[in-house]
């Protein structure tokens, strides 16, 4: 176990909450002096689910695959700079395959000693409590995982 | 992002009262553009994505179910709008069955791992043959709402 924190990695979908979870880890990085990755995951799965149920067609999938690199590049490239502002330099990994596996296996490669999130809300149904991919990471991670909520004074502290 | 983020009462139509193809999107595009209080101008360029979306293969992914979406930046964020239509209308559907539940998913191209997100998440919501039933059998939007917050 990792007292304090060495080697955090954050987890990035472009959600505001995410963004959040990243400014978070950064102070918390720059605190305990700690190694700090984002990693933001190309969701390949969903978009072969696409395919099979005949929602995509292949020439449209193929389209969005482009867009969601571009997508990752441009969230993993903003939170280098947010990173920069307070003299961190971190590590930005980017993977493509089922979200909550792949983080997985980052996290046990890398030994990491903490995870962190963001975009935990309300259960707010029965069948979305089975396919939030937040709730799944929190499930399998093999680090303890810190759940940041999403709160307006995080971003003011961090402009700070 | 999952199918509950956006779900929204204004958003949703029930009855759905056109017969074909053509008038079950125009008649979804409406409701997006009545509810955001949308001009004409960006009326026509929403439902003019959605049909060349729609011209590359149809949306008609079986089972009753149709899912016109396209990528446009008329709309500042990913909405959806759900319309159930007493009558089937044929979507060309891979396996011939008429459609009766309808999403329509519009997103703006700088979203396009929500729009992919949300699009998994209606597949998935949808698997289920009694939810399917469920909503086919909904009075109004208030019954649908609650089919999908349960």
């Amino acid at each position: 176990m990792g007292v304090p924190f060495k080697d955090i990695v954050v987890y990035l979908d472009g959600s505001e909450s995410s963004m959040t979870a990243a400014m978070y880890s950064i102070k918390l990085a720059v605190e305990h002096q700690a190694k700090l990755t984002a990693v933001y995951v190309v969701n390949t799965k969903a978009l072969s689910e696409l395919v099979k149920a005949g929602i995509f067609v292949a020439i449209e999938r193929d389209e969005y695959q482009r867009d969601l690199q571009a997508d990752a590049d441009r969230y993993l490239r903003h939170v280098a700079k947010l990173a920069a502002t307070k003299q961190l330099e971190i590590d930005t990994v980017k993977l493509e395959g089922a979200i909550h596996v792949v983080v997985r296996q980052l996290l046990k490669e890398q030994k990491a000693d903490l995870l962190v999130l963001g975009g935990i809300t309300d259960i707010r149904s029965r069948r979305e409590e089975l396919s939030s991919e937040t709730d799944r990471m929190m499930r399998t991670s093999p680090c303890p995982v810190l759940v940041v909520r999403d709160d307006d004074d995080i971003w003011l502290e961090f402009e700070e | 992002m999952i199918l509950l983020d956006v779900l929204d009462k204004d958003l949703v139509k029930v009855p759905l009262t056109a017969s074909d193809k053509q008038g079950i999107i125009t008649e979804l595009v409406e409701v997006v553009a009545n509810a955001k209080g949308y001009s004409t101008q960006q009326f026509e360029d929403m439902l003019e994505a959605v049909l060349n979306r729609e011209s590359l293969g149809s949306t008609g992914i079986g089972n009753g179910i149709a899912i016109p979406h396209a990528k446009t930046n008329v709309v500042k964020q990913v909405t959806m709008v759900v319309g159930i239509s007493r009558f089937p209308v044929d979507f060309a559907s891979p396996d011939g069955q008429k459609s009766r539940i309808f999403f329509l998913v519009l997103a703006p191209s700088s979203a396009a791992s929500a729009h992919v997100e949300l699009l998994a998440s209606i597949a998935r919501t949808c698997t289920s043959n009694v939810f399917r039933r469920m909503l086919e059998s909904a009075k109004d939007k208030d019954e649908v709402v609650r089919l999908f917050m349960e």
